[in-house]
């Protein structure tokens, strides 16, 4: 039973893979414009004819479409990804430095807003109804719906042109040479503001998730049960609804796990982080063809792991979605 | 017993989730690294710079070793200037085969390396590297004595081998060069001893002074000659040896680029001890830096509405002046209607230069002259002013026969279609779409209806411009347009732009004698007689408008007055260029 469906299981992530990948390497190729630009740089009207088809021929564009399909899955299977065309640097090596930077914002944000949109989730449900709730409700929803650029703005403004308190830009203090503790300090300092607009603007996701599916649970036959029982307040509130409601709170996570790393693009933006994000931006905005699919691809991965990962633990914590 | 079980797990869930957080937490050691491996070699090359710095009171004391001691006690060691720039964009590992961007990217590459002749604040050549450039009567040969003692950074001594080996390495690397282009119709460079050198060029080319020798950096034969292929080449210190006033010492892709003074430049040790230069993501960004005291300077143009914010906070300064970029109207002349001159005319008398320059720039730029030519340029033709006046443009277009027959506010042409256009602009550009926006307002006052379409860049581009090649024809109607300042600086470029055959020409315009004057500009040898016919240019282009052109933006710079002031504006070109880094003394 259980071989057959993880045999399904993978089929369906197989073909996940291969409409995702083609996407990656059709995508680029569909937008207006070329890399022409990027590659030659200002000059590239002045180029003679003979020159334009060289450069092109350098990077094997003039190759047939299906022969550049083929080499990007070479590339996959053999972590080669070639050459950026705009820094002529090898993307593998880009990748590897660009990506500590957003799992760092990224993952400390995940963390932060899973804890707080799950515990204030929870006390929310419990006090329904109540000026406490309410506010919370409507504290949440508006958070939710501010743009992120305009957020992260707002924070730069305030905490570093207004107080000076806390780092407007990059990741570490530029020709700083700091090192070891200081050097921590610094990329806390500089991670604060990015990580506080991503905390800001995900937790109303998972307190949402987590407020309904514990109203949910709340009204269940076992929960007036377990009250019937004698059970106290505390007790059935964290032993029995939380515990219970807590599920869809990892879909929602495993979802935002996903879509974090694109989530990231405008935020590395407006606080110039050396993420993967800025990377696509500029690789998009240059029609950079290459590390556009290496990002892209990046991306992919990090959509399905997250879902492979709250496949796995979906039965571990919610017993009742077990196959057997 | 199993429900305690499960709450167990549940905790456990939470502390794995908070645990994978965790773990993004303690990733941050790992981007360290790099950056680590960075900071221990930097302290030295700090360490290195002091000590030269030291050594530069120090080495006038050493002849004359009776008053050495009494100097250096009077004289206090000056605080080291460190100046922090930020730009708006990776420039690569920024050597003359990798830097990116034509502005900022080449200024900083030739923060590093040197030209023959070098632009002075009027932006007119001047003796640099070459002490004397003399040319043969029909200026198919021009002859450079270079200065004296001249080191690379690495004190090999820089000589006429180094200038033809230049040339050479630029010509038979040609692809995607910029400076094989500037060097195209050299045929051969002799070296004529160790400090002269002498270009011979296939035909009559006067702009190879600005073109050429002023723009091309030369290049050390001992590194490069082993260098195959130079457009994969990483920064590893080699790459970047030059003679210029500043030494690369580090670069993090994406974040940062740090420089060192030269002591030994041969203009005299630059003023400032160094630069560092902070890569941005976006201009909103570098200003929030400079408010906050992060950057010293932004080697990028400020917008219009920043201009008297920024002046007003101390110690911060903004500094003004003429520039060569341009904002203008491309429309595609070789189709209906745009072919026939009056629509173009009528276009040109619709467009209120003076409220663009009021409204869009707040007063940050300078009314466009319809004749293409800034100006407070020197080859500016001061016969040509523009005019306003939409009652003589909704006149010469009755007379056409542009009639609004249905009465619906929109004229017809060609049998019944109405005069109704697109016009498309780069979204990224804000002030170009406020000139959009402008522009929709008052071709409507002359019963021509349009509409703004403000797209990526690259999109806009690749319908104005094609694969940026004018052969292969244009998709548009009309456009917002705009040129970087090199291709106006250099005044004997013109052709290009309007030429039958020019490279740059947009708009598909065709004019016979525009033709044949740009033949002769080409091989003038006399400099008046030149001067005359673009004086002629300036009038056929003000006449037969092959596009409109609206404003040329003033450069608006700012920076902390307190760290640094000595900036020097290059007219047209701004202020990021060695000779704001060199002591007053040491400019041309």
């Amino acid at each position: 039973m259980t071989r057959k469906f993880d045999r399904r299981r993978l089929a369906q992530y197989g073909v996940v893979v291969l409409v995702a990948v083609t996407l990656n390497f059709l995508l680029p190729r569909l937008m207006p414009g070329n890399p022409l630009a990027l590659i030659a740089g200002v000059d590239v009207g002045l180029l003679t004819t003979e020159q334009r088809a060289e450069i092109i021929a350098d990077t094997g564009l003039d190759n047939p479409l299906w022969r550049q399909y083929v080499d990007y899955w070479g590339a996959i299977f053999t972590g080669d990804f070639g050459f950026s065309y705009r820094s002529g640097r090898p993307i593998v090596e880009m990748i590897r430095d660009r990506l500590p930077w957003t799992l760092l914002i990224t993952g400390s944000s995940l963390a932060i807003s899973a804890l707080a949109g799950v515990v204030i989730g929870a006390f929310s449900a419990w006090r329904r109804g109540r000026p406490e709730d309410l506010g919370l409700l409507t504290g949440m929803i508006s958070l939710e719906s501010l743009p992120s650029f305009w957020l992260g703005m707002l924070l730069i403004s305030l905490f570093s042109v207004q107080w000076g308190i806390l780092p407007s830009f990059g990741a570490v203090t530029p020709a700083s040479d700091l090192v070891g503790w200081e050097h921590l300090k610094d990329i806390i300092g500089h991670a604060v503001l990015p990580v506080a607009t991503l905390t800001i603007l995900s937790t109303p996701g998972v307190y949402l998730t987590m407020r309904y599916s514990m109203l949910e649970t709340l009204g269940e036959d076992y929960i007036r049960t377990a009250r019937a029982k004698g059970a106290g307040g505390r007790r059935v509130l964290f032993g029995h609804v939380a515990r219970n409601a807590i599920a869809p709170v990892i879909t929602v996570l495993a979802i935002r796990l996903g879509f974090a790393f694109g989530g990231t693009v405008i935020v590395e933006q407006v606080f110039s982080y050396p993420g993967l994000g800025r990377l696509v931006f500029e690789a998009v905005s240059g029609r950079d063809y290459p590390v556009m699919q290496a990002a892209f691809l990046v991306f992919t991965a990090a959509v399905l792991i997250a879902n492979l990962v709250a496949d796995l633990l979906y039965p571990w914590v919610d017993p009742r979605t077990r196959t057997s | 017993m199993r429900t305690r079980f499960l709450v167990t797990r549940g905790a456990l869930l939470l502390a794995a989730l908070l645990f994978i957080g965790a773990c993004g937490g303690d990733d941050e050691p790992e981007p360290e690294a790099p950056a680590e491996q960075a900071t221990t070699t930097a302290p030295t090359t700090t360490a290195a710079t002091a000590n030269e710095m030291m050594d530069v009171p120090d080495e006038p004391d050493t002849p004359t070793t009776t008053q050495a001691p009494t100097t250096t006690a009077a004289a206090p060691p000056a605080e080291p200037v460190r100046i922090r720039a930020a730009v708006t964009g990776d420039e690569g590992t920024l050597n003359p085969y990798t830097y990116i961007s034509g502005f900022p990217g080449w200024n900083l590459l030739m923060l590093q390396y040197d030209s023959l002749t070098q632009v002075d604040a009027d932006g007119v050549p001047q003796p640099w590297l070459a002490s004397e450039v003399t040319t043969n009567a029909d200026l198919t040969e021009y002859t450079v004595a270079l200065v004296e003692g001249v080191t690379w950074h690495d004190g090999q001594p820089l000589t006429a081998h180094d200038v033809k080996f230049t040339a050479d390495y630029f010509i038979n690397n040609a692809a995607a060069s910029r400076f094989a282009r500037d060097l195209a119709g050299v045929t051969e460079v002799v070296v004529v001893d160790d400090l002269t050198a002498t270009f011979v060029l296939e035909a009559t080319n006067p702009g190879f002074n600005l073109v050429a020798l002023a723009d091309v950096p030369i290049i050390p034969q001992h590194i490069w000659e082993s260098v195959t292929d130079p457009e994969g080449h990483q920064f590893e210190g080699g790459t970047n040896i030059g003679s210029g006033p500043f030494r690369m010492t580090d670069y993090d892709e994406g974040q940062a680029y740090r420089f060192a003074a030269n002591p030994d430049y041969f203009r005299g040790p630059p003023g400032v001890d160094e630069l560092v230069v902070v890569v941005f993501a976006d201009d909103a960004g570098a200003q929030a830096a400079i408010r906050t005291g992060e950057v010293d300077v932004i080697f990028e143009r400020i917008p219009p509405e920043q201009i008297d914010l920024l002046d007003a906070q101390d110690p911060l300064d903004v500094l003004l002046g003429p520039e060569f970029t341009t904002q203008m109207i491309n429309y595609d002349a070789s189709i209906r209607p745009f072919d026939d001159v009056a629509v173009r005319k009528a276009i040109d008398l619709a467009m209120n230069r003076q409220d663009i320059v009021d409204t869009v720039f707040l007063g940050a730029a300078t009314v466009g002259s319809p004749g293409w030519i800034h100006p407070g340029h020197s080859s500016y033709n001061p016969a040509i002013v523009p005019v306003h006046d939409p009652a003589a443009a909704n006149a010469l277009l009755d007379e056409a026969g542009y009639l609004d027959t249905d009465g619906n506010g929109v004229r017809e042409y060609d049998g019944g279609q109405p005069m109704s256009f697109e016009i498309i602009t780069n979204a990224p550009d804000s002030l170009r779409l406020r000139i959009a926006e402008l522009t929709v307002e008052m071709l409507s006052e002359i019963g021509i209806q349009t509409s703004v379409s403000s797209v990526e860049t690259a999109t806009w581009e690749n319908a104005v411009w094609p694969g940026f090649d004018v052969s292969q024809g244009r998709n548009y109607n009309i456009a917002m347009w705009g040129w970087s300042a090199p291709v106006q600086a250099n005044p004997l470029r013109l052709p290009s732009l309007i030429q039958s055959t020019g490279f740059l020409n947009l708009t598909g315009f065709a004019n016979a004698e525009i033709d044949e004057l740009s033949d002769r500009l080409a091989v003038e040898t006399d400099a008046a007689e030149r001067e005359a016919i673009l004086g002629r240019m300036q009038e056929i282009i003000a006449d037969q408008l092959p596009f409109v052109l609206l404003a040329y933006p003033d450069g608006a710079y700012v920076y902390d007055s307190d760290v640094y002031s000595d900036w020097e504006f290059i007219a047209g070109q701004g202020i990021v260029s060695k000779l704001s880094l060199l002591p007053p003394s040491a400019r041309p």
